[in-house]
């Protein structure tokens, strides 16, 4: 394959996961109002829940009843996350900074609760396909192809589910303005917690991917919030169609600074750029100034 | 009146430092002595953190890549260009303060949020140079063999941490000090103007741009001597003070300590630091157990430890007569 096309695919891999990550980020931030730093551990949990559902170790259910048994579970787990560590104290002044307090505190109880339950030693999950595909000259893994495939195809539901669904137009409304939810009678409770669970699904879908092709520890899910974190600042938190835009282009600059300035510069680089970007436009490349969603 | 408060902290002040200072006396034992230790580092570090993000309002996430800029500082001036070691200390404070000029540049325009995303990326930034310069700052292995500080021909090896001891403690008063004067000076009651009402106190000529860049100069000082403190003490350094697990651990401390008090990290680094040791041999249950309290303490106690205090003190003292401004606003208000 030429060069040219090796950094296509890296870039469309890399972004499919970054966008799956950033995603549920930006939806709690835009429907809540707060950041949510376990979403790297309910990416863990969601890997590690598959594995635990899908290993004939242990249930050995067939992959088809696994994972979205397990999306299910890390959605409720979501759910109850967002009861307990953001719902008591939204309404304070400081609710942003408690729960970005709360979460990181959560965060480490689950990554060693992880630790505890499954212990260190690296699992891993089926692929969501096992074979490799030749592609011109090499082969290409069809793990990381049907991740590219089935990416787009996920977040475009998502994107169509908050824009032609009520229940997605009701989340869009409380993110634009909540008081006036609360006055027409919207749950706005509920409303909260769909989005929190629906953006643990998300995380737990990118963990399924990142089990099928590298080993899990229950650490994992840090450096993908970290990405996830610089999609969203890139591309601006007030909707989903920024990070998600976002998540590619960064893809393609790790690809190409990768391959050009070495893989050692790369993150340096990415800050730079990162922090350059945020002076021009604070409030993100894609995004309008306003907190909305989609 | 404002003279005489100040007077009777500085009392308060002196009296506690008196106290902490005969301490060795009464505590001979090595490992106590470092927990000291640590608990004077880590307080100086949440301490200096409470006044851009208490007094401030600015939301600092980067906070603790200062104390790792003053750790590499020392480490890599005293190990790689043999630079004395108070010199290097003195140093790593200018570097953080020089590092937390830099950062206010692309938040000065920023709010909320983004404050906390941009200051994130910046850390990150550090980070990753000091990754990949693994040459001189050994990487993601972090160095060895730092120099350790020196006093003479005392040997600080042999004297059970007590020359350590003391040299922890001259900081931390010399950092309360400093943080004290400054948030009870015009300059710090103009910083807590722009947090209340940005609006109001720029109309009223308070420089946010001068303002922002003072405050987190000032809370970088005393982060990054800490952080040269901690290369000499520990004499290794290691890429992990900048990673998410020393950041809860510290800003939980200026949370559970209560914003805006300065003594209330310091008495939230006693308490967590003493938990965290307590829990020391249960492996993987001391993180459950440490982010458990920290959620805990958050529901039961919106303002922290020192908001549960203060509020105990006012109780007691709205008894006698209401002293202040304060006090007489609340009781019309009331």
């Amino acid at each position: 394959m030429t060069v040219l096309g090796q950094i296509l695919l890296s870039a469309l891999f890399q972004g499919s996961l970054y966008a799956m990550m950033a995603v549920g980020l930006a939806l709690v931030w835009t429907t809540i109002g707060v950041f949510n730093f376990c979403h790297g551990v309910l990416m863990t949990l969601g890997a590690y829940l598959a594995w635990q559902f899908v290993d004939p170790e242990a249930l050995g259910l067939p992959m088809f009843v696994a994972l979205p048994l397990a999306l299910l579970v890390v959605a409720a787990i979501g759910f109850a996350l967002q009861a307990l560590l953001i719902r008591p104290f939204i309404g304070r002044g400081d609710v942003v900074l408690v729960a970005v307090i709360t979460t990181l505190a959560a965060s480490s109880i689950l990554k060693n609760g992880t630790l505890l339950v499954w212990g260190p030693r690296p699992k891993s999950i089926p692929p969501l396909a096992p074979d490799t595909i030749a592609l011109g000259a090499s082969n290409v893994s069809a793990h990381q192809l049907a991740i590219i495939a089935i990416t787009p195809v996920v977040l475009g539901l998502v994107w169509l589910f908050l824009n032609r669904t009520r229940v997605g137009l009701a989340l869009r409304a409380v993110a634009q303005n909540e008081d006036a939810c609360q006055l027409v009678g919207m749950n706005v409770t509920a409303l909260y917690a769909l989005a929190f669970g629906l953006a643990a699904a998300l995380a737990a879908l990118a963990g399924i991917f990142f089990g099928g092709f590298k080993f899990m520890s229950p650490d994992m899910g840090t450096e993908p919030l970290t990405k996830a974190l610089v999609v969203v600042i890139f591309g601006g938190i007030a909707n989903i169609t920024g990070p998600i835009l976002a998540a590619y282009i960064i893809g393609l600059f790790e690809a190409v600074s990768i391959y050009y300035v070495g893989f050692y510069w790369t993150p340096a680089l990415l800050f730079a750029v990162l922090i350059v970007v945020l002076m021009v436009r604070p409030e993100g490349l894609f995004a309008r100034s306003s907190r909305g969603l989609a | 009146m404002k003279l005489s408060g100040f007077k009777r902290e500085l009392c308060g002040m002196i009296l506690g430092l008196a106290v902490l200072a005969i301490l060795p006396v009464f505590i001979q034992d090595t490992y106590l002595r470092h927990l000291l230790i640590m608990i004077f580092v880590y307080g100086m570090v949440a301490a200096s953190w409470d006044l851009s993000l208490g007094y401030g309002g600015v939301f600092n996430f980067g906070h603790l890549a200062l104390f790792g800029v003053g750790l590499y500082t020392y480490a890599l001036l005293t190990k790689q260009l043999g630079v004395d070691p108070w010199l290097a200390l003195a140093a790593s404070g200018g570097a953080a303060v020089i590092a937390a000029g830099l950062m206010v540049i692309p938040i000065l325009r920023l709010k909320g949020i983004y404050v906390v995303l941009l200051s994130f990326a910046f850390s990150q930034l550090i980070l990753q140079v000091i990754v990949s310069q693994s040459d001189y700052t050994g990487g993601n292995q972090g160095m060895v063999m730092v120099p350790a500080l020196k006093l003479g021909d005392h040997n600080m090896m042999r004297d059970k941490k007590l020359a350590y001891y003391y040299i922890a403690l001259t900081l931390l008063s010399a950092c309360l000090l400093f943080l004290r004067v400054f948030v009870r000076s015009a300059l710090g009651k103009s910083i807590v103007a722009l947090r209340d009402n940005e609006e109001y106190a720029v109309s009223r000529g308070v420089s946010l741009g001068r303002q922002r860049l003072l405050t987190l100069t000032g809370s970088a000082l005393f982060t990054g001597i800490a952080g040269g403190f901690y290369g000499g003490y520990f004499r290794n350094t290691s890429t992990d003070v900048f990673g998410i697990d020393l950041t809860t651990l510290i800003l939980s401390m200026v949370l559970l300590g209560g914003r805006a008090t300065i003594y209330g990290p310091l008495l939230a680094s006693l308490a967590l630091t003493l938990l965290s040791e307590a829990t020391a041999d249960i492996g993987v249950w001391r993180p459950i157990i440490i982010g458990a309290v920290i959620i805990l303490v958050l529901l039961v106690y919106p303002g922290g430890l020192a908001g549960a205090l203060t509020a105990g003190w006012r109780r007691l003292s709205a008894m006698r007569t209401p002293r202040g401004q304060g006090a007489a606003i609340n009781k019309v208000a009331s």
